[in-house]
């Protein structure tokens, strides 16, 4: 009833074939297979491997108890003149076997009753788990203790009693298993199919569940050797079986204290350790195949932007009067130890103008959030800015120190991020998480009612009532997220709102709001806005600009108008020709061939080219570089294609 | 009903109990997912159910999949009553109605090959005599899905393929058993646009060369606008107009559906238009609205929408729609 | 399967209903561990009620008042005039005169019984002791806590660098330690650095003032508290430092630093309320654990506690001790979770009944 282990996520492993692969990169986990090798080793062999029987007591004399280590004895004698070291190898064959023993019937017990519960619900879920939870509760050690002492304590009832009080956690553990594979489409699919449900059961819950079974099983072991070696230590251990526990129970009453006699103390302890750290870290390792944790987290320290203005060569940006922001040829790799960096974004460079609205567009994968990450220097720890800059008002964003950029963001440049429900902190208020913007920007602002007042103000600009003020994001549908998350985002009033594919995942007539909202705001307020998605739909509403993005680098970037109706990058003409147009029904569409590039699998040459229909032989061994095009009255027309260079 | 209606829905209800009734409270809560659908589908036809999320869509897909019971109505399938099934009967109809699923990352097991999945069907209902006859299915099924040439796919694990390429399993995968109905559950809601496209040019092609009928459920009439013959648009779990895709489109009758077609967006900015942008949103279908269940959000509501549930009024032969403004 | 209402349509299954239905559940587990108390002593070979009688160190009225204190003339529960071995006997006997009847009746008065060794209600003895236990579990589930976060923390916080590595193998190394070899080392150590070798209180201090028993008492506590923060400690270190590392890599998290706030107040208001949650849980789940280990503390330091108690009465084989202090363990363990529901409740405002 008390295995220690964070609940381990509904992740789904990745198959096994690579099983070994991963675990070997865990250190720890090695080390755990070391440890436990070597004591069963031990285990097994000890009777040939120790030097004494301790069973028998031929040559020990009165001289004999309490003596220190020596080359006789290595670990010393214990109260009986008896050699601990050899007590220790046979001490190691009653841990492992009750310990293994043990964990088998607990596992067995937990893992049946969670996976019954788990798939059948209802009513047998019920019952099973309020028993569960009983159980749960009910301190285990001191009933162990109980049931041994009332019960003859040989090492067949111990294992018994530890094995039958030890399956709660992994019933938990198991039955949580079981419900979120069970509420996973593929066993929906399954259903569909006509599959019944003992080919469910065998075919997609136990595969998924068995790996946190194995884990627990090697966590309930552990647990199972340090509740028998506490029950020896009591003196409820088998007196016929000698263990780590009942050595220490001899040595701690017989005197080992006083006289000074360590090796009788510290000898079994250090077994006891053994094998539980064994178990522990093989635990680690598993856990680090089945639920790999994400190297980073968004509070290790960035990489230092390299800038290298040589190597940048000629800005392709036609120079606007007094852009609000300028972006200059920015480049950011993904740096990945043992491996070349990939180059997510290259040579991208735009302008932004008080109030315009540009649209950035690209399918998943092509680096538009990255970029959007790189200009308030919040790329992920492995991102790295390594050539261009941000301007803004005058002052260069990628050379400000931490303080200097955190007095930007937000205050300037806020961002509503793609998915509110994650970007929300759960547990707080959603006016409290936009009053704390103020707090933090505007040292100024009284603290009192009337920063209430500003809270419920914004949140009526995006059309949330001042009662759901006191709300928290859970309460809130995915509409309203997004509207508190652009109201968080001009609690400072900033001169630009990034929006991170706001409307992704959103009804069409949620989106048309949000779109509406985004677009009376900018009008109201002056708010520059760049906008990123992945649906060239969206943008033809109500963008100003656009800037087309394939693989990390800029396809296109013109005029809305021109994108639309005068486009010159193939990869934008196919995307407007996958798109359906309802005021055109019944034209079949025509889709894109193949899948975008990975970035760490970049094409050597134009990165479209392997799905362009009109790539030649240079494309596929030369990157194109931008073109200016001066064929349209738009104020700029850049694109990246070798057929422009031919034209030209 | 005329014998090419294979697949006929008649008053289909399904309630789910919002809150059990406990010692506390006995009066026990309902959400109405479906409160009442009908519609008759023929052979080889496209039909697309069109609303926006908690209009019971899913929930209608789940009752003619079988995987829920309804509460009220009757569902037939070639002239069979399919309402209530026991497990042998809906078996044996699985063959015939397939389903695929919004989510490719979602509906396929992370554990299987690519082969294990498309094969599974074949081996739960015991087709094919031996491995050469269900390879060769397989095969079939995973060229037919744009799966080509299938060896490369075969040993390969869900994990390893791209968001497209997954949908094509799961569709491959329901093609192995040749049904008839093929229920497409907000298919490409999840892919990129540039993969969408395919996906759809897929289907269409499926129903031309494998005569397959298709339920597409969406939320976005956009993405099936080309390709569906009729289009049913659902409100709060209920159909409010019904109609071949061109009655719905040009002839467009209920303020709903009105309002549907005027958010989708167009990638034209010289065809910038006015929306008519719906405020709030659908409400909870635990207490619904009184009267006509649109009225709370509808523009074009008068006094007598807040007392009166509007019939359905026939247009044409085909076009039916529920709204009191067209009771004369 | 099928479609659930989503949170906000289900407002009335708010804290209050949450609260009931964990106390309904609480009293029910105690229900449970009344009954089972009761069958385990009667049931088991060793019944203890009979071989109490039959124990040298009674006069014959003492055992005379045993009888007639729990029936042991009566049935163990109606129809069953004894259960070992299991004999069905006649149904006439009124329930109220069983010995479950009797031994329920006893527990309402808070009575448990007269303890064989001591010659006392065992009650009594308990009582004296409960708070012996109150005070090292309260000290050192404190300590524990407090070194578990902190270290928790900065271990994720700085994760992937030798502070995370060197906090991550102390805290699996003191998981592994067992709890009561860990006393004995420290007691070991301690009794050549001057630390008291056990007990409480130094003999013959009640004739102190109350200051000096008091840092006497004190003094006494230290190498068991420490025992005690050392194992726990490792494992909420542990617990706190993956937590924390999953919530560091929440999106919230990153919109909290596109805020502009600082590394501090990210982790100050945004990341250690929610990364506690799972901690919570956890020692909640936990406080049962938490008793074993004071059982072995207490043994090993003699400290005078409940845990002690119970060492005591296995080995003198006194069990009205034995089965009186078991349930006012499983009881005080069961309150206890009841209170760590409760605060998780008032942590996370998204519980709700499952």
């Amino acid at each position: 009833m008390s295995i220690q282990t964070v609940e381990v996520k509904a992740k789904v492993p990745s198959p096994s074939t690579n099983f070994w692969q991963t675990y070997r990169q865990s250190k720890l986990g090695i080390a755990g297979l070391v440890l436990l090798l070597v004591i069963t080793v031990i285990a097994i062999f000890a009777p040939v491997l120790s030097p004494y029987d301790p069973k028998s007591s031929a040559g020990v004399g009165a001289g004999q108890v309490y003596n220190p280590p020596s080359a006789a004895h290595w670990l010393g004698t214990d109260d009986a003149g008896r050699d601990v070291f050899s007590n220790f190898m046979y001490g190691a064959r009653v841990s492992l076997l009750v310990g293994f023993f043990a964990s088998f019937i607990s596992v067995g017990i937990g893992g049946t009753i969670g996976i019954v519960a788990g798939y059948y619900g209802g009513r047998v879920e019920n019952i099973l788990m309020r028993f569960t939870d009983t159980m749960l509760v009910i301190p285990d050690l001191p009933l162990i203790v109980v049931i041994v002492a009332l019960t003859k304590p040989s090492l067949l009832n111990i294992i018994f009693v530890i094995g039958i009080f030890g399956w709660t956690t992994t019933a938990r553990m198991v039955r949580s298993q079981t419900l979120a594979v069970k509420s996973r489409k593929f066993v929906l699919r399954a259903r569909a199919i006509g599959a019944g449900r003992r080919h469910i059961i065998r075919h997609h819950i136990l595969p998924l569940v068995m790996p946190i079974l194995v884990v627990q099983a090697v966590l309930v072991v552990s647990v199972a050797v340090l509740n028998e070696s506490t029950l020896s230590f009591l003196g409820l251990g088998d007196p016929t079986a000698l263990s780590w526990g009942q050595m220490l129970n001899y040595a701690f009453a017989r005197g080992a204290m006083s006289t000074g006699a360590w090796w009788a103390l510290v000898a079994p302890g250090i077994g006891i350790i053994w094998v539980v750290l064994g178990l522990t870290l093989v635990g680690q390792g598993l856990e680090h195949v089945l639920n790999p944790r994400l190297d980073t987290h968004h509070l290790m320290p960035g990489r230092p932007v390299v800038v290298n203005h040589e190597a940048s060569g000629e800005s392709e940006n036609p120079t606007e009067k007094n852009p609000l922001l300028e972006v200059r040829n920015l480049s950011i790799n993904y740096i990945n130890e043992g491996k070349p960096p990939a180059r997510a974004v290259e040579n991208i460079s735009f302008t932004l103008k008080e109030g315009e609205l540009i649209g950035l567009v690209g399918e998943s994968g092509c680096g538009k959030t990255t970029l959007m990450l790189a200009l308030l220097r919040l790329l992920p720890s492995a991102g790295q800015i390594v050539n261009g800059q941000v301007i803004f008002s005058g002052k260069d964003l990628t050379a400000l120190n931490e303080q200097e950029i955190n007095a930007v963001r937000w205050k300037d440049i806020s961002i509503v991020f793609q998915g509110a429900m994650n970007a929300l902190n759960p547990v707080r208020t959603v006016g409290d998480q936009i009053a704390e913007a103020i707090i933090k920007h505007m040292p100024g602002f009284p603290r009192d009612q009337r920063l209430q007042e500003r809270v419920i103000e914004l949140l009526d600009l995006v059309g949330i009532a001042a009662d759901h003020k006191e709300h928290y994001p859970h309460q809130y549908s995915g509409g309203m997220r997004q509207r508190a998350m652009i109201a968080m985002a001009l609690a400072c009033n900033p001169q630009i709102i990034i929006a991170d594919e706001p409307t992704t995942a959103l009804d069409v007539m949620i989106q048309a709001q949000i779109l509406e909202l985004l677009d009376s705001l900018r009008k109201k307020l002056g708010l520059a806005i760049i906008f990123v998605t992945h649906d060239l739909g969206v943008v033809a509403e109500i963008c100003d600009k656009v800037l087309v993005m394939y693989g990390g680098v800029t396809a296109e970037y013109a005029d809305v108008d021109i994108i639309y109706n005068e486009s010159r990058h193939p990869y934008t003409q196919e995307l407007l020709k996958a798109f359906p147009d309802l005021t055109k029904p019944k034209k079949k569409l025509s889709s894109i061939p193949g899948y975008p590039p990975r970035l760490d699998a970049l094409p050597i040459g134009c990165r479209f080219a392997p799905r362009c229909r009109l790539a030649f032989a240079r494309c596929h061994t030369e990157q194109p570089l931008l073109q200016k095009l001066n064929d349209s009255q738009s104020a700029v027309h850049i694109a990246s294609c070798h057929l422009l260079e031919v034209s030209k | 009903m005329s014998k090419d209606h294979f697949l006929e829905v008649r008053g289909l209800k399904k309630y789910f109990d919002a809150d059990r009734p406990s010692f506390f409270s006995r009066e026990a809560r309902h959400v109405h997912a479906v409160d009442g659908v009908d519609f008759q589908l023929r052979h080889s036809e496209v039909i697309a159910l069109v609303g926006e999320s908690g209009c019971g869509k899913s929930t209608l897909a789940l009752l003619l999949m079988g995987l829920e019971e309804p509460t009220e109505g009757y569902i037939s399938f070639e002239g069979r009553d399919i309402t209530h099934l026991n497990d042998n009967e809906r078996k044996g109809l699985r063959r015939k109605i397939q389903m695929i699923f919004q989510d490719p990352y979602e509906s396929l097991n992370p554990t299987q090959t690519i082969e294990e999945i498309i094969n599974e069907p074949l081996v739960v209902h015991g087709i094919g005599n031996n491995k050469i006859e269900r390879d060769e299915r397989v095969k079939k099924a995973m060229e037919d899905s744009g799966l080509k040439p299938a060896e490369v796919y075969l040993q390969r694990f869900p994990h390893e393929l791209s968001g497209g390429q997954r949908q094509r399993v799961v569709i491959a995968a329901a093609l192995v058993l040749e049904p008839e109905i093929l229920l497409a559950d907000e298919p490409v809601s999840m892919l990129d646009v540039s993969i969408r496209a395919e996906i759809i040019n897929l289907l269409a092609e499926l129903r031309i060369t494998r005569q397959i009928a298709v339920i597409f459920i969406t939320h976005d009439l956009g993405s099936v606008g080309f390709f569906a013959d009729r289009v049913a648009v659902m409100y709060l779990g209920r159909i409010v107009e019904i109609g071949t895709m061109l009655e719905v489109l040009e002839k467009t009758q209920h303020p709903y559906t009105k309002a549907l077609i005027s958010v989708i967006p167009v990638p034209n900015p010289r065809l910038r238009h006015e929306r008519i942008i719906l405020q709030g949103e659908t409400p909870n279908p635990i207490d619904l609205p009184s009267g006509c269940r649109f009225h709370p959000r509808c523009p074009l509501a008068i006094a007598t929408c807040k007392v009166s549930d509007p019939p359905f009024i026939t247009l044409s032969k085909t076009h039916q729609a529920a709204c009191l403004l067209l009771v004369k | 399967m099928g479609v659930r209402p989503p949170a906000q349509w289900s407002k009335s299954l708010n804290r209050w209903l949450y609260i009931r239905n964990k106390a309904g559940r609480s009293f029910f587990t105690i229900l449970f561990v009344v009954v089972l108390n009761f069958f385990l002593f009667r049931v088991l070979p060793g019944d203890p009620a009979r071989q109490g009688i039959r124990d040298p160190r009674l006069t014959q009225e003492a055992i005379e008042a045993i009888r007639v204190r729990f029936g042991l003339d009566k049935p163990v529960i109606n129809c069953i005039q004894t259960v070992n071995p299991l004999r069905f006997g006649s149904c006439e006997v009124n329930p109220l005169e069983t010995q479950f009847f009797i031994y329920v009746k006893n527990l309402t008065r808070g009575e448990l019984g007269i303890s064989f060794y001591y010659n006392r209600p065992v009650s009594d003895i308990l009582g004296e002791r409960l708070w012996n236990t109150v005070l090292l579990i309260g000290g050192g589930q404190i300590l524990s806590i407090i070194v578990g976060v902190v270290f928790g923390v900065m271990a994720a916080w700085k994760a992937r660098t030798s502070v995370d590595y060197g906090a991550l193998i102390t805290g699996l190394v003191a998981w592994s330690l067992p709890t009561f070899w860990l006393g004995i080392i420290l007691l070991f150590w301690g009794s050549s650095h001057g630390f008291p070798i056990g007990g409480k209180a130094t003999p013959g201090m009640s004739s102190y003032p109350f200051m000096t028993q008091f840092t006497d008492v004190l003094w006494h506590l230290v190498l068991p508290t420490l025992t005690y923060t050392i194992v726990f400690m490792g494992e909420y270190m542990l617990i706190m430092r993956s937590s924390l590392l999953d919530v560091l890599s929440e999106d919230y998290i990153l919109t909290a630093k596109a805020k502009g706030l600082s590394t501090f107040q990210i982790l100050k208001d945004h990341a250690l309320k929610n990364g506690m949650l799972p901690l919570v849980t956890i020692i909640a789940i936990n406080l049962g654990f938490t008793v074993g280990g004071v059982i072995q503390i207490e043994s090993v330091f003699s400290w005078p506690g409940l845990g002690g108690a119970l060492f005591e009465a296995v080995s003198r084989r006194d069990f009205p001790i034995l089965q009186g202090g078991f349930l006012l363990i499983a009881i005080s363990v069961i309150l206890a979770n009841f209170i760590a529901d409760l605060l998780y409740s008032y942590l996370d405002p998204r519980v709700q009944i499952e």
